[in-house]
């Protein structure tokens, strides 16, 4: 056998030598310790988002630059919240990896997963320190969550069915000229609370006392009201079924950039504030929990905030971030600690112990 | 040389090959056991939908937790208690229940004389015509007629407008209890044609001839003839009307507004709206069970029908 190991003539010997050299010239300018900082980028992350206006404004503002700046594919899954929550306790209960590396969802709901214990724990997040308090989820030890924005659930109307002016009560739901022309959510979510201080109740008495929430509840159901989810909204105030709801004014606000003509208020016995927020579940392999960690860290930067909150006309949690030129003073966009006077904000801790019961009760007078 | 006429034919020898193979798989000696080999998927398949019964009987005797929101360690017919007394859980029955009534009544009604049609008419392209219009709407999806319905319909749909020509102001067509109950007949149509087009084939036409030449107009043919001769015909599509319009989701969530809630909707609400899949399970084991009497009942009544595949008669 001869010394040659291949057709160009290389002998053993120099080929060993050249792979010495190759190997100290990589470590000279540093490629190993590079590896060693950042693991290995997935080919894609999965983010979880609500469809139409809500996964374009996160893919412009967050998902876009997030991919730009690391490389890292990002496929927004549409599956809606609440469907994807059970697929996500089942592969962690069963020890598999999740369906997806990151959930934006309800606090509430997020608020349930963390319970369970299928959240991993963020607060090592550097951004974090840039953040307001409402980043903060209440009532949890540390950050299995954080909240990326708040929002209203306004009384949204059709000016024209206002001629004399924009409603300033919930009671406006119970004039007998919008009969079957209000709209609310299926479950009645951002309803209950007003409703208890429409029907006369004190918000200090939730949860010990709803019954007059479900009172006026009752009346409302007299109205026969459609009830839906956030698309829904949209597209009935676009077909000219609905002249008023109770809805996020994020919804509202995508029918009027369709050219109808939207407005609405925070009536006087006031308006749902709440927050959602992302959240990673447990069970990724640790490269795609890090990166994973990486997108919530880049969707609390000033930029990816302000480009994603502007499509949604929402709140964010990083100070100094400019309201659409659409929202300046709007009672949907809170800023000041006077714009909060109106809003009507329950802790986490009930809402998640209480909500079920409540939906089960709104459904019961709705459906009856 | 060219093979004679005699020659063995190639299928013949491709046949005998296979044969050959069929043997050596499964020899002669476990001839009797043909008929379960060919059971075994059908087997397989309930078999696995029986495991998944019994997961959901094992989760429906656990309720939620809603500090952990873990279901609970413990058995407890709380979960049943609950569904049998809860006013909600009435209401969605019994709008379940006599919407599946309504519903196969009028199909039966309406796809009675398309049947019949379609298999008496001389016309082979009216009976192309009427065969294609039935399978037509197979291809779209009930989603997408549900959709379909919400733009004839709606506030600015076709049926508006048209009344809005004769100056009537728009009517509420959508999102209630007749509006689910329009669509789930539009929808089971095509299923309960399929089921009696059979029954009325199996019906010799001399009958109706005779039954002519003996003096009985069309009336009294129809109603001493046919109607008894189908009947077959008409439990078997009755009975898969009624279990899927039970069972339905897609027309009570898409036509009803949110306030037309089937029990399928309930079941729904449950896993996913409230976390609470014992409860969830409770209402879907409760379904099955009344769904199940039902069929039973109608069974023990009519007789199987066309389902009985000829076998039983009464």
């Amino acid at each position: 056998m001869s010394g040659k190991l291949l057709t160009y003539g290389l002998s053993r010997r120099r080929l060993l030598q050249g792979a010495a050299g190759a190997a100290a010239g990589l470590s000279t300018i540093g490629f190993p310790r590079a590896f060693a900082q950042e693991p290995e980028k997935p080919s894609e992350l999965i983010v979880r988002a609500w469809g139409g206006s809500w996964v374009e404004s996160l893919k412009a503002g967050v998902s876009d630059t997030f991919t730009a700046k690391t490389g890292i594919a990002v496929r927004h899954d549409l599956t809606e919240d609440n469907e994807i929550q059970p697929k996500i306790w089942a592969a962690v209960a069963q020890g598999r990896v999740p369906p997806i590396h990151i959930n934006w969802d309800t606090t509430t709901n997020a608020t349930k997963s963390a319970l369970r214990g299928v959240t991993e724990d963020l607060s090592d997040l550097p951004n974090l320190k840039n953040t307001t308090e409402l980043a903060k989820p209440v009532g949890l030890d540390g950050y299995p969550i954080v909240n990326t924005y708040g929002y209203v659930y306004v009384l949204a109307y059709r000016p024209e069915a206002f001629p004399d002016g924009p409603p300033t009560s919930w009671k406006v739901l119970l004039e007998p000229r919008f009969k079957g022309r209000i709209a609310l959510y299926n479950d009645g979510i951002g309803f209950h609370f007003p409703a208890q201080v429409a029907g006369g109740g004190k918000l200090e008495d939730i949860p010990a006392n709803m019954q007059p929430a479900w009172d006026f509840i009752a009346k409302v159901k007299e109205q026969q009201p459609l009830l839906g989810e956030d698309p829904d909204f949209t597209t009935w105030f676009q077909k000219g079924e609905i002249d008023v709801a109770c809805t996020i004014s994020t919804n509202a606000r995508e029918a009027k950039k369709n050219g109808i003509n939207i407005a609405w208020v925070v009536p006087e016995e006031g308006a749902k504030f709440d927050t959602d927020g992302l959240w990673i579940p447990k069970g990724l392999p640790e490269n795609e929990l890090y990166w994973a960690k990486e997108y919530i860290n880049h969707a609390l930067t000033p930029e990816a905030q302000q480009v994603w909150l502007d499509g949604l006309g929402l709140p964010g949690v990083v100070p100094g971030l400019k309201p659409p030129a659409d929202l300046v003073d709007d009672p949907s966009y809170p800023t000041k600690e006077e714009d909060f006077a109106k809003l009507i904000r329950i802790s986490s801790k009930i809402q998640v112990e209480n909500e079920s019961e409540w939906f089960a009760k709104f459904k019961a007078i709705m459906q009856g | 040389m060219r093979a004679a006429k005699t020659a063995y034919p190639l299928t013949w020898r491709i046949m005998d090959a296979l044969e050959a193979f069929a043997a050596a798989i499964w020899p002669a000696r476990f001839e009797r056991a043909v008929p379960w080999l060919m059971l075994a998927p059908a087997l397989l398949l309930v078999g696995l939908l029986v495991l998944g019964l019994i997961q959901i009987a094992d989760t429906s005797l656990r309720t939620l937790d809603t500090s952990t929101f873990l279901m609970s360690e413990d058995y407890t017919l709380a979960n049943y208690r609950r569904a049998l007394t809860e006013s909600l859980f009435a209401t969605v029955a019994t709008r379940s229940l006599l919407g599946s009534l309504i519903v196969t009544v009028v199909t039966l009604i309406l796809a009675f004389p398309y049947a019949y049609v379609m298999v008496r008419t001389p016309s082979a392209l009216l009976r192309k015509l009427l065969l294609i219009a039935l399978f037509l709407p197979f291809f779209i999806g009930q989603v997408v007629r549900a959709y379909g319905w919400l733009i004839i319909l709606g506030n600015q749909g076709m049926v508006n407008e048209a009344l809005g020509l004769i100056g009537v102001e728009p009517l509420r067509l959508l999102y209630n209890y007749p509006a689910v109950l329009f669509g789930l007949v539009q929808y089971m149509l095509p299923f309960a044609v399929l089921m009696l087009a059979p029954a009325l084939t199996a019906i010799p036409e001399e009958l109706e001839l005779a039954a002519g030449s003996l003096g009985a107009g069309w009336v009294r043919t129809f109603r001493h003839i046919v109607l008894p001769l189908a009947r077959p015909g008409l439990i078997g599509a009755g009975i898969v009307v009624l279990t899927l319009s039970l069972t339905d989701f897609a027309m009570p969530a898409i036509l009803g507004g949110g306030s037309q809630d089937f029990i399928a909707n309930a079941i729904y609400d449950q896993f996913f709206r409230t976390s609470d899949q014992g409860l969830g399970s409770t209402l879907a084991l409760l379904l099955v069970a009344v769904g199940s009497l039902l069929v039973g009942l109608v069974f023990t009544l009519f007789g199987a029908g066309t389902l009985a595949m000829g076998r039983a008669r009464r």
